[in-house]
């Protein structure tokens, strides 16, 4: 489903620059360009083509950043510029094109001065989860801008349509953007995209600039600062827009069945979000690659979980907080003293032994992140943990399991939330994203569904900010499966490391060991002179996959790769990534002695890490996987 | 920070069953904190403190480890050179006062010959209103704990994490019955775990002596 070429941009040279211009062949329109600049947003991207003859440029900015997108701009007439209200709470600072480029400009196409409808089906279709995304960061970096930027001249346009954008430089922002009449604007978007209209109170700011009362030459080195943030945004932007076509290419590939060799090479740089919980089902194994098994293949797993779970429900009742179990009754009642009572005395009391260490878990599963102190999740997390250990005696319930199906778990249900709002956003006119959906979830007859979908807030939901306790048992048994038979996957890959001495985590240890030997003497020197023994700080970044050190949201992005390697990253691959971790912070601890080794490495600072880190540190492991192992490492 | 005549470095293990309270224990004795949900102890975590115990300064290296049972064969790692334990159980939950019994077995057998050990009966603060009626919470009763502890001959405290009852105690009758170690000497090259190691590095420890309400 290759989105259509926008034909509407061309671009003409003036004042010794590039510009693009919207419009219909010769019917001029804004000047992005100045506009671009005007707020500050001119990076190497915009001005990279200044070189006339390098097609390939052209090309790529044209396909990468305006490709699959049409132009979104209000009447030259008016001169507005319609932007989500996240950036212009920036007051202009800067103004993202994060977050206005995926939603204004895939959504309206206003050449001809009135504004007509486009319908780009390749572009609109993830022009919602995009915006999500965008509004998140926004609030986020207006966070960060805040104590700076707060009160001055400002106010908050939720009842106003006039977003004063005040600390603009006035040298360097020579344009002056007017206000939009409201009505106009609402009346715009309503006509040309309905499913905007959901954001309709988030959208009706306009730009206009005062001359500045604050300090130039502070305001010049915020802009500059500015200036690099949002060249960073444009190109995460872009990257992020080709990736979103590249996945979707392979998934909605018509053959029926999905390459999952190209899938790996392409997640193993990260998946979209919005694509992720599909992307880690078929990585692991789980959804076939062939579409026309997918949904009987789910359909099969899912009641094979339910049916699991009915058979260990009658010895433990989850509902109840106490363990219940009917053969404990059955037994009390029995002759004590027998040798089959005493056996299964043992088998009750070491159900109940299990079922008591997994419920005080997962009450301290991820005690930073809301999600996991509701009743709801920690039911669901309860249930998956109990069968999955009933299921695997020979390594059973181990602490540090809990923390590993919290990613599939919170990617599961934002899955779910977002096909809920993709679905309602269809209703209302945006094409239709069901082939991207994992099958069996919705289902029109699913009241709570229905309410969800009613839900006027249903499209600020993320896995962070909504209750499991809304959906349906039918959905959270679902949700419940997908996590349980993907977590089953990635245990396989890692059994040694939960079964009895744990000789998975020690044959780990002694191969990070071996390598740091090879890759940092220096440090491993260090380390024995000091006393310091791998196993002190290593147990716990095998046992838990790092997921203590680093933040879940991060964790994810991990496993993109883990997930794309082959065999699954978990065992072998993460060696070579707690190298890296470890020798990122080599020059340090080269300073620090036994104890402060230890404080350092239990608690490294990870806190402002970034996915770039991460990225950084995946590659570096990378290339020592297929420096040090012989065989062909991975597809890339 | 006063200037003790010596400071002794003691090397202490925690042990006992999951969710008993040892890291929450720890985190009283270092940071005077409590949290209602703390993430269970994978392996186990290193923490130190400073404690002043008559004109001695202890300082405490402390070795938090992780309760479950599938963890259990790292322990001796952890207690081999420990001059001393504290032996956790839960007096609501009577399976960890059983699995107390054993680490103390277990520490007797396979620890240090000198090595100070004291059991403690934590989240005290769940029975503390409640006269050891019937349908009290508390399973194990305070005379099963002493008993236990005059048989093995350790020190025996009653504590709760929670409210901070008999936590520095504990950590103060350690420190009086651990020898007058060798005094703290400049000799570097020192090696973790000996008696006389020395931390140099100040600015690492998490708080003044004067925390310790010793
Ligand atoms: N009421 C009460 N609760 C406590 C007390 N100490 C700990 N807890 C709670 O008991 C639970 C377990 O505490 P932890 O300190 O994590 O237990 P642990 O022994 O370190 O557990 P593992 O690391 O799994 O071995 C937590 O929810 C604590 O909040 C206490 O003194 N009183
Ligand atoms: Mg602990």
């Amino acid at each position: 489903m290759a989105p259509k070429r926008r034909p509407e941009m061309s671009q003409v040279s003036s004042n010794g620059h590039n510009e693009f211009v919207f419009g219909e062949k010769g019917g001029r329109g804004k000047n992005l360009l100045s506009f671009l600049k005007n707020l500050s947003l001119t990076g190497p991207l915009l001005n990279s083509h200044k070189n006339d003859n390098s097609e390939e440029i052209n090309r790529n900015i044209n396909s990468s950043i305006y490709g699959e997108m049409t132009y979104g701009y209000t009447s030259p007439d008016t001169g507005g510029l319609i932007l989500p209200k996240a950036a212009a709470s920036l007051k202009g600072k800067r103004l993202s094109l994060l977050s206005f480029f995926p939603y204004g400009l895939s959504k309206i196409d206003t050449t001809d001065g009135s504004g007509t409808q486009s319908n780009n089906g390749g572009s609109s279709r993830l022009a919602s989860p995009l915006f999500r995304h965008a509004t998140n960061s926004m609030s986020a970096l207006e966070a960060s801008l805040r104590p700076s930027s707060r009160k001055s001249g400002f106010t908050d346009l939720d009842d106003d349509w006039d977003a004063q954008i005040d600390d603009v430089d006035p040298e360097v922002a020579p344009v002056v953007l007017k206000p939009v009449a409201r009505s106009s604007t609402n009346d715009m978007i309503d006509l040309l995209h309905p499913d905007l209209m959901a954001f309709a109170p988030s959208l009706r700011i306009s730009v206009e600039r005062k001359p500045s009362q604050r300090h130039p030459s502070r305001d010049r080195a915020l802009m500059d600062s500015h200036d690099r943030q949002a060249e960073q945004e444009v190109r995460f932007l872009n990257q992020m827009l080709t990736k979103l076509t590249k996945f979707q290419n392979i998934l909605l590939k018509n053959d029926g069945t999905i390459d999952l060799h190209e899938l790996r090479k392409l997640s193993w740089n990260g998946v979209p979000a919005e694509l992720r919980a599909s992307v880690w089902q078929l990585l692991v194994g789980y959804l076939p690659a062939n579409k026309s098994r997918q949904a009987s293949n789910l359909m099969r797993k899912r009641s094979e979980y339910a049916e699991g779970l009915k058979n260990v429900s009658t010895q433990i009742l989850f509902k109840d907080d106490n363990v219940i179990s009917s053969t404990a009754n059955s037994s009390a009642a029995s002759v004590p003293g027998g040798r089959d009572s005493n056996n299964r005395d043992n088998s009750v009391n070491k159900d109940k032994a299990l079922y008591h260490q997994i419920k005080i878990d997962v009450k301290r599963t991820n005690p930073s992140m809301p999600l996991y102190s509701l009743a709801a999740t920690q039911q669901s997390l309860k249930k998956i943990l109990y069968l999955w250990a009933v299921r695997h005696p020979a390594s059973g319930y181990v602490q540090g399991i809990n923390d590993l199906c919290t990613p599939f778990y919170q990617i599961f249900l934002g899955n779910y939330i977002w096909q809920l709002q993709r679905k309602a956003a269809h209703k209302t006119g945006a094409p239709d994203d069901s082939p991207l959906f994992i099958p069996g979830i919705l289902d029109d007859n699913d009241t709570q569904e229905q309410l969800i979908l009613e839900d006027p807030k249903l499209m600020t939901y993320t896995a962070e900010n909504f209750d499991p306790s809304r959906i349906s048992d039918r959905v959270t048994a679902i949700i419940e499966a997908d996590t349980y038979w993907c977590l089953a996957r990635l245990l396989e890959n890692i059994t040694d490391n939960y079964i009895n001495e744990q000789p998975g985590i020690h044959r780990q240890v002694s191969d990070l060991r071996n390598l740091i030997l090879k890759i940092d003497p220096e440090l491993l020197q260090h380390f024995e002179a000091e006393g310091i023994e791998f196993i002190q700080f290593l147990f716990r970044w095998m046992n838990c996959l790092l997921m203590r050190e680093v933040s879940v949201g991060l964790i994810i992005r991990m496993w993109d790769t883990y997930l794309s390697e082959t065999p699954l990253g978990f065992n072998l691959f993460h060696v070579y990534v707690c190298a890296a971790f470890l020798i990122k912070f080599s020059a340090e601890l080269k300073e620090k002695d036994f104890q402060d080794i230890l404080l350092f490495l239990q608690n490294p600072p990870t806190a402002n890490w970034t996915e770039k880190d991460i990225e950084v540190m995946l590659s570096e492991a990378f290339i020592w996987q297929s420096l040090y192992v012989n065989k062909g490492a991975h597809l890339r | 920070m006063s200037f003790a005549p010596s400071t002794t470095s003691v090397k202490l293990v925690l042990l006992g069953e999951a969710a008993v309270g040892k890291s929450s224990l720890v985190l009283r004795f270092v940071s005077n904190d409590f949290q209602e949900n703390k993430e269970p102890t994978i392996g186990a975590a290193f923490l130190t403190q400073k404690c002043t115990v008559g004109d001695r300064t202890i300082k405490y290296e402390i070795w938090d480890t992780a309760g479950q049972e599938r963890f259990a064969s790292l322990a001796p790692m952890y207690y081999r050179n420990a001059q001393a334990a504290l032996v956790v159980y839960d007096i609501t939950k009577p399976a960890s006062f059983i699995k107390a019994r054993h680490w103390v077995k277990e520490l007797h057998e396979q620890a240090s010959k000198d090595i100070t050990i004291a059991l403690v009966g934590n989240k005290y603060d769940l029975v503390a209103d409640d006269n050891d009626s019937d349908d009290s919470l508390r399973k194990v009763s305070m005379e099963e704990g002493k008993a236990l502890a005059e048989e093995e001959g350790l020190l025996f405290f009653e504590t709760s994490a929670k409210s901070s009852h008999n936590v520095n105690e504990v950590f103060v009758a350690i420190g009086s019955k651990i020898p007058e170690a060798k005094p703290v000497t400049e000799e570097l090259g020192s090696r973790p775990g000996n008696v006389g190691r020395i931390d140099l590095s100040g600015p690492a420890l998490r708080s003044n002596l004067s925390d310790c309400a010793c």
